[in-house]
């Protein structure tokens, strides 16, 4: 066979067109995806707006939330009010602001909370066999109560306010996430680079920080999206019940509430709340849905 | 008497009832590259994954660097697994998706604090260039490699700490024919530049006959047959490894339509429920009763020492041939040779 | 294999069945399968993917064609073309002779008649391809009532002659059996059964022993070869392992890159090359014959991924024998030097034209 011998191989060729998407990559594409998307590009962008005129409540409301006026009660929306007065004539444009701030932040702040405590109880739940059973039967009590209760209860030891309801809601939200990091946990020890890792010398500590929890991350991510809408309503069954954010300052839920005897008089009063309630959650559940979509990797082309 | 990297006595592996590994006896000389075959059941990747302690092992005794890890604490073994190392099969698995390429390979050079940073990031070039991949591969991630430039990286990890013994568990079985001669040949030459010993478990013999110097042969948790390359090729004695070589094709059509097939008859048994006696006689074509009750003992035959587990074959290394010629794979040449009649050969 | 035809290939004595891209491999009598310039596109995020770029060839009555390559060179997507089996986002143009139809001219209607009845299937993974909750006689039974309208004691009986001829042993028990009772190379024998079972013209096998172990996939094969003898099916079998298509085929077909790049009888394939990608793929095997010439060949870079049919080999950026025609000048598919098709500017000469290497040499 005259072929001509083999020199040494030129170095490896650049990479395909098309490489199955991981990390960063996986990112953009999935940022593609969600664009594509028109619910959850409708979503995305809703919350965006929503968050950012909560976030500057203070500058944009036309009045101060607190401000009362009894020349101006009970008005219907106008020019000057764009959501109307309520009973006390304070603007209800200013105050739906405000209360979408409170809700905001303590949508976020428990979630914050449930992550910190249950991603570390999760990865160790799925890391050690010996922890398991412990931490799932925790899981599986607090699953048991119904979060009003838990939250119920917190607010009589704590005395409601706008931190007992994040803690309250945070403490609710822990066993989701225990669960999603657990299972993450869980199928990740099983792939083959964790296992080099420890092949490697890691530690369980440097297994779980640098290659576990990382891995772990979408699924979090995706998880989080959904339970801060949950926990926005909570925040308002919470005030609703009088066990959050105490008045003058607005919390949706007691706008709500506060709305009921009045609705005859001034049905706007329960409307725009309730509005900017259901508005803001469904956009972000329809942002997350399609971030999980997104984030759901199309598994390896061989 | 050679250092030996790597000395096994006695491991068992039970996962449950399951007892994928049944008492091995297997040692690994420094430098040597032993081949571990066998099919899927037979507890091949189990034995790979307890002698780098990935796994607990339920008895028994791995020796690494004169240090006996296989009852020592995951705290004990940690600094202790700068000598011996491990890379997997699924190129697509065994990278952390969320390092980059040079992160990974300094993997072992952080968590042994091997050097300081400018050290790493020098020895991190100098493993990625010696494996064939340029420096610049160091800040892409995993997923913008093909396999075979995954299968590399994976080595230059392995590598990085400059381990003494290398456990390669089916590197190739997930790569391209083309890829994996590339794969293939870079063990060679990493094997004869770094002088590690090597753990190389198959099922592929064609790459096993390529890479090593020593065969084992395991089945259902147990070793029927450790012989040196040239011998276990050319005359394998124990009948699975007949039947074993018979069933791989070799890519020659006439010399593969003139090979007698060894069929075996139905398929691995449940490492639940091992068959007692000989565990290979429920598919032996030559099985007799002392098989199906005795168990046979993995021990040395004929002139060169060569280690046997078969009621059958005689302690000067005559063996039942289960094909009537002698050749059953390529290594007996282009055949034509004389057919035997049967019977035994040497 | 006594008494059938074996159809020469590339000697000329054969008609082109119709005017493409060189001379097509023309069998005897005319082919059961003619695959005339398939190409197969996907639209995807990242853009067109061409899977299969103008493929060619036959199958002719009771062979065993075998369609080689590496990932990534488009034989399953072939395989799954010819009877429609590609998801929506896939554009296939050709032309696909089946037994005098066009199989690319019936409707999703005709092509199921055509799917399990006269071509039927064979896949990598029997425990996805077999229902868990169904025994194995039901699933068998299932494809032979609603193909061949058999019923009551006719089908059980046609199950048994069926699992018994591909060499399951104890069949009548193994009928009550479910999937999960059996092994993967018994789940395999299982498949093929019930690819039998409508006494299909065709069988397309798609690497139908690549999960099984070594001594398995020996049983397998020898499956395959028997029961051409016996029912006499036609067989394409994609694989990419040469080992297989050394042991059971009588035809091979090469492709790289969504093309065929050469095609030839078994036996000259192996000892006559004369793509260099071919080439490179016999060198890549370990095999102890040619130790001696030290490493095992390697071919460096990668198969690419192609949107559009570029207007150059395709192989000639990883091919040591490329010049500027390669790079510039789609190659046809026309005799080689050693008389089959081969798809190069420079295809590999005939080795009998050079002093025979020794073979099995010093070791």
């Amino acid at each position: 066979m005259t072929v001509p011998a083999q020199t040494l191989p030129p170095p490896e060729a650049p990479p395909p067109a098309a490489p199955p998407a991981a990390a960063p990559a996986q990112r953009r594409r999935a940022l593609r995806r969600i664009l594509r998307n028109p619910l959850s590009a409708g979503g995305l962008v809703v919350v965006a707006v929503m968050l950012l005129a909560a976030a500057l409540a203070d500058v944009v409301a036309p009045f101060p939330y607190e401000l009362t006026n009894f020349d101006t009660t009970l008005q219907p929306p106008s020019p000057e009010h764009l959501f109307g007065t309520d009973e006390l004539g304070r603007d209800q444009f200013s105050r739906v602001l405000h209360g979408l701030r409170v809700s905001v932040a303590v949508g976020v702040l428990s979630v914050v909370l449930s992550l910190l405590v249950g991603v570390p109880l999760g990865l160790l739940a799925g890391f050690y066999r010996v922890l398991d059973p412990v931490i799932s039967r925790l899981t599986d009590t607090m699953l048991a109560f119904p979060f009003l209760v838990l939250a119920v209860g917190l607010a009589a030891i704590l005395g409601p306010s706008q931190t007992t309801a994040t803690i309250a809601l945070g403490v609710g939200g822990v066993p989701l996430i225990i669960r999603v990091a657990r299972s993450e946990t869980l199928r990740l020890r099983e792939l083959d680079f964790v296992a080099a890792a420890v092949a490697d010398g890691a530690s369980d500590v440097a297994v779980l920080g640098r290659h576990i929890l990382p891995n772990a991350v979408n699924a979090l991510i995706v998880q989080a999206t959904v339970s801060v809408p949950a926990a926005v309503i909570g925040e308002s069954v919470l005030s609703f019940l009088g066990l959050g954010v105490r008045p003058p300052t607005p919390s949706l839920g007691v706008m709500i509430s506060s709305a009921q005897p009045l609705f005859r008089d001034g049905p706007w009063l329960a409307v725009f709340p309730g509005v900017a309630i259901v508005l803001f959650t469904l956009a972000l559940n329809l942002f997350g849905d399609g971030l999980r979509d997104a984030l759901d990797p199309r598994e390896v082309r061989r | 008497m050679t250092e030996q990297a790597l000395e096994v006595s006695g491991l068992v592996k039970h996962f449950g009832p399951v007892r994928a590994v049944d008492g091995v006896d297997l040692s690994v000389a420094a430098g040597e590259v032993v081949g571990l075959v066998g099919e899927s059941g037979s507890g091949k990747s189990t034995l790979g994954r307890c002698v780098t302690r990935l796994l607990p092992v339920t008895a028994g005794s791995v020796v690494i660097g004169g240090r006996d890890i296989a009852g020592m604490s995951r705290r004990q073994i940690r600094p202790l697994r700068r000598q011996f190392n491990i890379v997997f099969q699924d190129p697509s698995s065994s990278l952390n998706p969320r390092l980059t390429v040079g992160d990974i390979v300094a993997e072992p050079l952080r968590h042994h604090r091997l050097g300081t940073r400018s050290h790493r990031r020098a020895r991190v070039v100098e493993m990625l260039e010696l494996v064939g991949l340029g420096g610049e591969v160091t800040h892409r991630y995993p997923h913008e490699l093909s396999g075979g430039q995954r299968q590399r990286v994976s080595l230059a990890r392995a590598l990085a700490a400059g381990p003494s013994l290398l456990v390669a568990d089916e590197p190739t079985s997930a790569l391209d024919v083309s890829v994996q001669a590339s794969v293939l040949n870079l063990i060679a030459r990493l094997q004869r530049e770094m002088g590690f010993a090597c753990l190389f478990i198959t099922h592929d013999l064609a790459s096993v006959e390529y890479l090593a110097q020593r065969v084992a042969v395991m089945y259902l948790g147990v070793l029927v047959e450790v012989a040196d390359r040239a011998e276990l090729f050319g005359s394998p004695r124990h009948p699975y490894t007949q039947a074993l070589l018979s069933a791989a094709p070799i890519p020659d059509p006439p010399l593969q339509r003139r090979r007698q097939r060894i069929l075996l008859s139905g398929e691995m048994p449940s490492p639940v429920a091992p068959p007692p006696g000989c565990r290979f006689h429920t598919r032996c074509p030559v099985a007799v009763d002392r098989c199906r009750v005795e168990v046979p003992v993995l021990r040395p035959v004929g002139p060169s020492g060569a280690l046997v587990a078969c009621h059958l074959v005689g302690d000067d290394g005559t063996a039942p041939a289960l094909v009537g010629t002698a050749d059953q794979t390529a290594a007996g040449g282009t055949g034509d040779s004389p057919g035997r009649a049967g019977g035994l050969h040497r | 294999m006594t008494g059938v035809p074996r159809p020469r290939v590339g000697t000329g004595a054969g008609e082109p069945v119709v005017a493409v891209d060189g001379p097509v491999v023309a069998a005897a009598g005319g082919p059961l399968l003619a695959v005339r310039d398939l190409s197969v596109r996907f639209a995807t995020e990242e853009g067109a993917v061409l899977a299969v770029d103008r493929v060619s060839f036959d199958v002719a009555e009771r062979d065993l064609v075998a369609l080689v390559g590496e990932s990534g060179c488009g034989k399953s997507v072939t395989a799954m073309a010819l009877t429609g089996l590609l998801p929506g986002n896939a554009t296939v143009t050709g032309e696909i002779r089946f037994a005098g139809k066009d199989l690319r001219r019936l409707s999703e209607g005709g092509l199921r008649e055509i799917r399990g009845r006269e071509i039927a299937y064979v896949f990598q993974e029997p425990m996805t391809s077999l229902n868990p909750v169904l025994t194995v006689g039901r699933q068998i039974g299932e494809v032979l009532r609603r193909h061949r309208d058999m019923h009551g004691a006719a089908v059980r009986r046609r199950c048994v002659e069926l699992l018994d001829l591909v060499g399951i042993p104890l069949a009548a028990r193994r009928l009550r059996e479910y999937p999960h009772q059996l092994s993967g190379g018994m789940r395999q024998r299982v498949m093929i059964a019930m690819a039998l079972a409508c006494e299909p013209k065709l069988l397309v096998a798609d690497e139908p022993t690549t999960a099984l172990d070594v001594t398995v996939q020996a049983g397998i094969l020898d499956v395959l070869r028997t029961l051409r003898a016996e029912t006499g099916t036609a067989v394409l079998l994609i694989t990419h392992d040469l080992g297989v298509v050394a042991d059971v085929a009588e035809r091979v077909v090469v492709m790289y890159a969504g093309r065929v790049i050469e095609s030839a009888d078994v036996d000259e394939l192996f000892a006559k090359p004369a793509h260099p990608y071919t080439r490179g793929l016999l060198d890549a095997v370990p095999n102890p014959a040619r130790h001696a010439e030290g490493g095992l060949r390697e071919i460096p870079g990668r198969v690419p991924v192609l949107s559009h049919s570029p207007e150059a080999c395709t192989f000639a950026d990883r091919c040591p024998r490329a010049d500027d025609t390669c790079r510039t000048r789609r190659p046809e598919l026309a005799p080689g030097p050693t008389g089959h098709p081969v798809r190069c500017w420079h295809p590999l000469p005939d080795p009998a034209a050079t002093p025979p290497r020794p073979r099995g040499g010093a070791r």
